[in-house]
């Protein structure tokens, strides 16, 4: 993974369900909480493990499915790993949740150049732009100031015409040919120039739909004319008495253009969908079923085919055809007799060069039709939003920024590292004088010798204000082709509260050295011995790990030295070595259990809990040790 | 406001060090004590001139003039370093017979701001108003035009034209600024049709941007100048 080596990952359950389930069996039977009658519906992860439970139970023989360990190397696990400080613990599932098992709602939407907190209601107004001065420089994205002319050259009247300037690229709306008669409420200022809407076109396309004229449009041969003529045409009835579509009439703005077209097949998907009171089909188009029934209706009555869907087809009309906006005021716009030709002499014009032509990036935010860089227009800086995070299962909230954009602090944030220990993971150096000669001194993560057994220290640091009791357990040989052996030295310990520092300091100098003691350590301990904790300090604890690499397939070191697990039967399909193979990641499956005060509600019928209302609360899941790269050869 | 300070009295390099360019600067000039002027070819720096501490003018191939009212920022290298092997080894003669044939001079024109950190090499020509921002490279020969901006981290090799920005990073984008008054935008025009109100007024000239800022620089040497002064008084 991208990730310098070592590094931690947590699997978060979401992902496989079968994650171990004697853990979750008994996390569901124990946890008082769970028989809570508050919270009758049972949570899915729960009702589940309890299922295969009783199928482990039934089919004890081939149980691979619960036992299974977590391999870091399937397709699938690359969706469940997640640095530990990436994921949210929910306390009412009391489950780690990853970025897919939570659902996200828009707290607020703001400037991130003003911090101006924007309304919901004002948003989409504002096509996600900032309303107010912020622009963004439409040849190189940098921010825009609002400078004023005259100050600059003349005494500070702060009088003038004021301009959008870039700092950067020295982009000015002056390239544009444009100035400002305020320094406030630029972007209206800028609508108000750009607005391309004809006078009247707004109140137009309001009438269009409301009134019913008997006008034919000239075109509509369809057969279902006379029925549905009157819904047809109500949109064509201000055109013709109003002034003669124009030919010449120049062409609408993009956006003028885009609500034209927008309103005329609104009014045509209205008008043809075989339920006129269906006002799904308005909304939705062609989502609806409403949509698709009319879809699927021009191909059969349009044919013979009608006739095979039984008789009473006849009897129904023909339904409505639509038809394609065909005039200036419903949105057609026809292209300019030349002027694909204009825009190639402009191209090849010298005063225009590759200079004067807009890039693709910069085209991306602009109107369609700009081409040249004296088309494009500054830019509204775009909205952010901060987002509260919820549990997708119990819909309790994880996360929860504050609304205003000047804060970054949050009103809830259960961050998953408050609740599971921390794990980070380092090679343990020896001395050359130490038990173990052969280890070089430090292991090079980055090449490790396959067959030669090195120690890694797992430090798990508690953040929970309750000790915790920890259960490690790895799968001896670690899944995939390279078959490294894994040994956790303690599998069973436990870490101290995260107290507070003050209480451990005034306990006396032998805490404070303690604390210290893990690299002063070295020394003393020596070596590694099974059964021990490494070390142990106020609310963390350390363990050894013990790893033998295993050999690349096809590697050098495998044919001479014939190691029995790792000379399996895909030595075969050694030729094709898949990418990073030589990556030795060891799932490691953490069970913890610590006894945490009782909540409020178990409190009334705390019957099943233990007396001072303490609960015991377990929680499983696997996580993966990147430990390093194994080297080739010997 | 003779704030000439040249580094004649910070001789660190005195005897076997590299050769201390011959400078001759403007009285006017303000020069920082630990600018770096080495090589055998002489500087030349005009009225008004502000060169900041830790710039370094290397003249191994050929002679540096600035013009006035410039700006040279801190770190700034202008010419070539030589060649660390001749460096530490023969120091002067043979490098002199390398270099003097393709004598190439360095010229930075007025009212020229060069940025901090960035290289100018020998015979670059940069003409007045021109702008180098930080870390950027000016490649040998190659010819800046009038109020032309290099930005940030932008290699120049060739010709930038005059009141042309080169912005992105490496090889950059290039765009010409406004320096007469531009059509307005098609948009606008457009819309005042479409909607049949007036056409908005006609916007100034690009240029009253570009005069501005020569205004504003020289307001800020000048106000530098005056602050620097009682600091050499003392």
């Amino acid at each position: 993974m991208s990730r310098p080596f070592p590094y931690t990952f947590i699997s978060c359950p979401c992902a496989d369900t079968p994650v171990p389930d004697p853990a979750r069996k008994r996390r569901s039977r124990e946890s008082p909480q769970k028989q809570s009658p508050q919270k009758p519906a049972p949570r899915p992860s729960t009702s589940e493990g309890e299922k295969k439970g009783t199928t482990a139970n039934e089919q004890r023989d081939e149980d691979d499915e619960d036992e299974q360990t977590f391999d870091p190397r399937s397709p699938r696990s690359d969706f469940s790993l997640y640095p530990p400080e990436q994921l949210l613990y929910c306390e009412e599932c009391h489950q780690i949740k990853c970025s897919r098992c939570i659902t996200e709602e828009i707290v607020s939407w703001y400037c991130p150049s003003c911090l101006f907190e924007t309304p919901s209601s004002m948003v989409r107004g504002d096509g996600n732009r900032c309303g107010r001065n912020c622009f963004n420089c439409p040849v190189c994205t940098a921010p825009l100031a609002v400078s004023t002319i005259e100050n600059a050259t003349g005494n500070g009247t702060q009088q003038g015409p004021w301009v959008l300037s870039c700092a950067y690229c020295l982009w000015t709306t002056l390239d544009i040919g444009i100035k400002f008669d305020k320094p406030t409420n630029i972007r209206s200022q800028l609508q108000k120039m750009t607005d391309a809407t004809p006078p009247a076109a707004f109140d137009r396309s309001r009438q269009a739909s409301r009134t019913l004229d008997s006008l034919k449009h000239p075109l509509s041969s369809s057969a279902s004319v006379e029925e549905h003529g009157n819904a047809r045409e109500r949109e064509r009835d201000i055109e013709h008495p109003a002034p003669k579509e124009d030919p010449t009439a120049p062409p609408m703005g993009a956006d003028a253009q885009f609500a034209a077209l927008k309103n005329f097949y609104r009014a045509q998907i209205a008008e043809t969908s075989n339920s006129p009171n269906d006002h799904l089909s308005s909304d939705f188009g062609f989502s609806s079923p409403g949509a698709l029934n009319r879809l699927m209706s021009l191909y059969t009555s349009s044919s013979r085919l009608g006739g095979l869907y039984g008789g009473n087809k006849k009897a129904k009309s023909k339904p409505p055809v639509m038809r394609e906006a065909l005039t200036a005021s419903e949105g057609l716009q026809i292209a300019p007799k030349n002027g694909e030709a204009d825009i190639i002499a402009r191209l090849a014009s010298p005063d225009c060069g590759w200079e004067g032509v807009a890039s693709l990036d910069q085209r991306k935010a602009q109107a369609p039709n700009a081409r040249f860089v004296g088309d494009l227009l500054p830019l509204p800086v775009l909205l952010r939003t901060k987002r509260a995070k919820r549990c997708k299962s119990c819909k309790h909230i994880l996360v929860k920024p504050e609304t205003k954009p000047q804060s970054t602090r949050f009103r809830i944030r259960l961050i998953a590292l408050s609740y599971i220990p921390l794990p980070t993971l380092c090679p343990l150096a020896f001395s050359s004088s130490s038990a173990l000669p052969s280890m070089a001194p430090t292991p090079d993560l980055d090449s490790l010798s396959p067959l030669r057994p090195i120690h890694v220290l797992l430090t798990l640091k508690n953040h929970m204000f309750d000790p915790v009791r920890i259960t490690l357990a790895t799968p001896p040989v670690t899944p995939g082709r390279v078959a490294t052996k894994v040994t956790v030295l303690s599998p069973q310990f436990e870490i101290g509260a995260n107290s507070d520092v003050w209480d451990e300091a005034l306990q006396g100098a032998s805490a404070t050295s303690s604390g210290d003691s893990k690299s002063a350590g070295l020394g003393q301990r020596g070596v590694p011995e099974a059964g021990k904790v490494w070390d142990k300090g106020r609310n963390w604890t350390t363990v050894v790990l013990e790893v033998v690499p295993g050999t690349l397939p096809g590697s050098s070191a495998e044919g001479g030295d014939g190691n029995p697990e790792t000379t399996d039967e895909d030595v075969v399909a050694v030729a094709a070595s898949r990418k990073d193979e030589d990556v030795l990641e060891i799932p490691v499956f953490v069970h913890m259990d610590w006894d945490a005060d009782a909540q409020l509600d178990q409190q009334n019928l705390g019957k099943a809990s233990k007396a001072d209302d303490k609960v015991t609360r377990e929680l499983a899941y696997w996580m993966v040790l990147g430990v390093g790269r194994i080297q080739a050869s010997l | 406001m003779a704030t000439l300070k040249p580094p004649t009295n910070t001789h660190r390099s005195s005897s076997s060090g590299p050769p201390k360019a011959p400078l001759k600067a403007d009285s006017t000039a303000t020069i920082a004590d630990n600018v770096v002027f080495q090589g055998p070819y002489p500087v030349t720096i005009g009225a008004g001139t502000v060169i900041h501490p830790r710039a370094k003018f290397y003249t191994y191939e050929g002679p540096i003039v600035v013009g006035d009212g410039c700006i040279i920022c801190e770190k700034a290298v202008i010419g070539a370093p030589p060649p660390s092997s001749s460096r530490s080894s023969s120091p002067q003669p043979s490098r002199d017979a390398e270099s003097s044939p393709k004598e190439s001079t360095t010229r930075i024109s007025y009212f020229v701001t060069i940025g901090p950190s960035s290289i100018i090499e020998p015979g670059v020509h940069i003409h007045s108003s021109a702008t180098i921002e930080a870390l950027a490279i000016i490649r040998r020969g190659a010819d800046i035009g009038s109020h032309a901006k290099v930005g940030s981290t932008c290699e120049i090799t060739g010709r930038v034209g005059e009141w042309f920005v080169v912005w992105g990073s490496g090889p950059g984008m290039r765009r010409k600024r406004a320096r007469g008054p531009k059509p307005m935008s098609p948009a606008v025009l457009d819309a005042a049709r479409i909607a049949q109100t007036a056409i908005p007024a006609p916007a100034p000239a690009g240029k009253v941007i570009e005069d501005a800022r020569l205004m504003v620089l020289q307001k800020e040497r000048e106000v530098l100048g005056r602050m620097l002064v009682p600091v050499k008084k003392k």
